[in-house]
């Protein structure tokens, strides 16, 4: 199996579903989601931008989920939905330059979900532990 | 505004290629409205193809920057020094900015990023459509304001065509509504249909392109020298 980065997962999660999922989990659940992923939190996922998620792999982390709330239930309505269709043109954008899709993955997460938090995180490890590792940066920002 | 879309990542890759010192340059007006060529895009496609350019294991540099416009010199200033260490410019202007960048920069290799398409209007986020084809001698009074030139896939003047149906136009019934219906519905709500009676005389061509490359002279706002 190849060995992933030393950076982890990018987790950008809506405050009002994924990220009150995630504050829910304790014990051993909880201490393997918080090693595995760096939780960032969004207003709504709809603010998880394409530029944003290609920059986390540019930085190294080997993948980004995307954590939102289930599309009809979004407090902004249509949040949800358009994160879908940003992390769709992200994930092209990777096949494009060469990289796999995998690394970027959205799902949706209720606030009483924890448990299905605690499997997305866990089937997110392993799709990249089946990938070759990405390279590391050559050139860069200024 | 101008529109513009994206070229196919694989044909910028192509054309990128071999250089090792790349300034990605977005313009802040027309293309950033039309979410082609603004910052944002400038840093999703420079991130792009650094991420590309890892993949296959190139020693290239990419940075990325935006300034106001494109067709103007002054903004340019701000750029200069990251212009002057790049090798070559990607630039994300409309085809003016790109020719515009490179007589700035007399000597540098600037590449164009983006297809430049219409003056066209945002009909609502993500969609643009045309409306002007620049033709330097403007009918749209006599149209109720909706122009022949730009919205009759022909450039009719004395429309419609045998192809119109149901409101849509033979070169692309599912996509492309017939000018000439839009012309003839605004007339009819102005109450001017008897306008559309008169025949439109030979339309001179020579203020658009067939005239050759335009140019404006303001005598009274060129600056003495
Ligand atoms: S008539 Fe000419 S100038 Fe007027 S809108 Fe049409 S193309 Fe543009
Ligand atoms: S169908 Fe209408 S828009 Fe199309 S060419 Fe004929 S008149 Fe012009």
């Amino acid at each position: 199996m190849a060995k992933q980065s030393e950076k982890k997962i990018v987790a950008f999660c809506c405050e009002n579903s994924a990220l009150k999922a995630a504050e829910a989990l304790d014990g051993p659940a909880a201490l393997e989601v918080l090693a595995a992923v760096e939780l960032v939190r969004l207003p709504c996922t709809g603010k998880a931008e394409t530029g944003l998620l290609l920059e986390c792999l540019e930085k190294g982390h080997p993948g980004v989920l995307v954590l939102g709330c289930p599309a009809d239930n979004c407090k902004f309505l249509v949040g949800s939905s358009r994160a879908r269709k940003r992390v769709e043109v992200t994930r092209r954008l990777l096949k494009e330059a060469g990289l796999s899709e995998e690394r970027v993955h959205m799902d949706f997460v209720s606030s009483v979900d924890a448990h299905r938090l605690g499997r997305i995180v866990r089937e997110m490890q392993e799709r990249l532990a089946a990938l070759e590792p990405a390279p590391t940066p050559i050139g860069g920002k200024s | 505004m101008i529109t513009a879309v994206q070229k196919p990542f694989a044909e910028i890759q192509a054309m990128v290629e071999g250089y090792s010192n790349l300034l990605v340059l977005g313009c802040g007006t027309c293309v950033t409205v039309c979410m082609a060529g603004g910052e944002k895009e400038a840093g999703i496609l420079a991130s792009t193809l650094r991420l590309a350019g890892r993949q296959k294991g190139l020693k290239m540099r990419i940075v990325e920057d935006t300034i106001e416009r494109q067709c103007d010199r002054e903004f340019f200033d701000t750029v200069r020094d990251k212009v002057e260490a790049a090798d070559a410019v990607l630039s994300l202007a409309c085809g003016v900015g790109v020719q515009f960048c490179s007589e700035v920069f007399a000597g540098k290799r600037v590449l164009p990023g983006l297809n430049t398409r219409f003056y066209g209007t945002t009909e609502q986020q993500g969609i643009w459509s045309e409306r002007c084809a620049g033709c330097g001698t403007c009918v749209l009074d006599r149209f109720g304001g909706v122009c022949p030139v730009a919205r009759c896939s022909k450039s009719l003047l004395n429309g419609p065509c045998g192809g119109s149906q149901n409101g849509m136009c033979e070169v692309d019934q599912e996509n492309i509504q017939c000018g000439w219906q839009l012309i003839y519905d605004r007339m009819k709500s102005l109450g001017l249909l008897h306008l559309l009676e008169e025949n439109q005389p030979i339309k001179d061509w020579r203020t658009g392109r067939d005239g050759g490359p335009g140019k404006i002279v303001r005598e009274d706002m060129v600056l003495d020298t």
